[in-house]
């Protein structure tokens, strides 16, 4: 909840106060914390105890939970938004 | 961008790995949820200099469903097909799918409910779908539509992979992958129990 929050105290600012000129800035501040955050991901996965004999062990079946479900999500979603969000999609992309 | 985000991931996990300790870094990587914090509030900010986003949010009405619909359906399908190559009951396969790449919550779950075994395959599995997604989004963006990048992140779409999201797709589907992530966040432990009591 306090992320939704902090995002929607940053569109009223975006959309009051923030200067259009600074956008470069913003991406690249963007840029830098998406980094940040992904850097803290892999010590937070390094850290755990056993972490690659876990991955050595149970890899196998482990990996099939993963793509499957994935696969089967993308292979849902996308025929799913191309007959129901077909005017969003064009009108994004155009 | 995936190339830094690779080597961000590695130079993490290898900081992890080795046990040391640089101040700044151990300061940056326990306060990450601020990290996360930072980043909204920029995202909120992108949000709110592209003028008329609300109004075109507002457009998409139920649809707006069509996307955690889709993932919850495909996850829980490819937990069941898991059913037939693995060694876990069907219940057990469609609940694993069922963590949406929510890993800590699931593994915590799954431990609970089927043993250590089966939580470790959980929290894995889960974790790998995390780290896909993040590698995936630049690729579906390219190859399929903006909001078919949300199928693969589930659950962590408000979250973890919302900044390839920022990078590779635009506001809109940004909004959309948040509203997302809160739906499917809330759904995956009612959807774990219900497959243990249903299937």
């Amino acid at each position: 909840m306090d992320v939704i929050l902090i995002m929607c105290a940053g569109v009223l600012v975006g959309a009051k106060w923030f200067p259009e000129r600074h956008q470069k800035k913003l991406s690249l501040f963007q840029l830098l914390t998406t980094l940040c955050l992904i850097f803290s991901m892999g010590v937070m996965l390094g850290s755990r105890q056993g972490f690659l004999e876990e991955i050595t062990t149970l890899g196998w079946e482990s990996f099939l939970f993963f793509l499957l479900p994935t696969v089967c999500s993308v292979l849902i979603v996308y025929p799913l938004t191309r007959i129901f969000m077909k005017e969003h999609i064009k009108k994004k992309e155009e | 961008m995936v190339l830094f985000a690779v080597l961000s991931l590695l130079l993490g996990i290898g900081y992890g790995l080795m046990d040391w300790e640089i101040p700044f870094l151990s300061a940056l990587t326990s306060h990450s949820d601020y990290i996360l914090y930072v980043l909204m509030f920029l995202v909120g900010i992108s949000v709110g200099l592209n003028k008329g986003l609300v109004g075109r949010m507002k457009a998409y009405g139920w649809k707006i469903f069509v996307v955690p619909f889709g993932i919850v359906l495909g996850s829980m399908v490819g937990g069941g097909l898991c059913f037939f190559l693995c060694g876990a009951t069907f219940g057990e396969s469609v609940a694993i799918g069922s963590g949406l790449g929510w890993y800590s919550l699931t593994g915590v779950m799954i431990t609970e409910l089927s043993g250590a075994r089966l939580g470790s395959i959980a929290f894995l599995s889960n974790l790998l779908r995390e780290i896909f997604s993040f590698f995936s989004i630049p690729l579906l963006a390219k190859y399929t539509n903006y909001p078919t990048c949300i199928a693969p992140a589930g659950a962590t779409s408000e979250d973890t992979t919302l900044p390839m999201m920022i990078r590779y797709t635009n506001e809109e589907t940004v909004v959309l992958s948040v509203l997302n992530g809160i739906i499917c966040s809330a759904l995956v432990p009612v959807l774990i129990k219900f497959a243990y009591w249903f299937f």
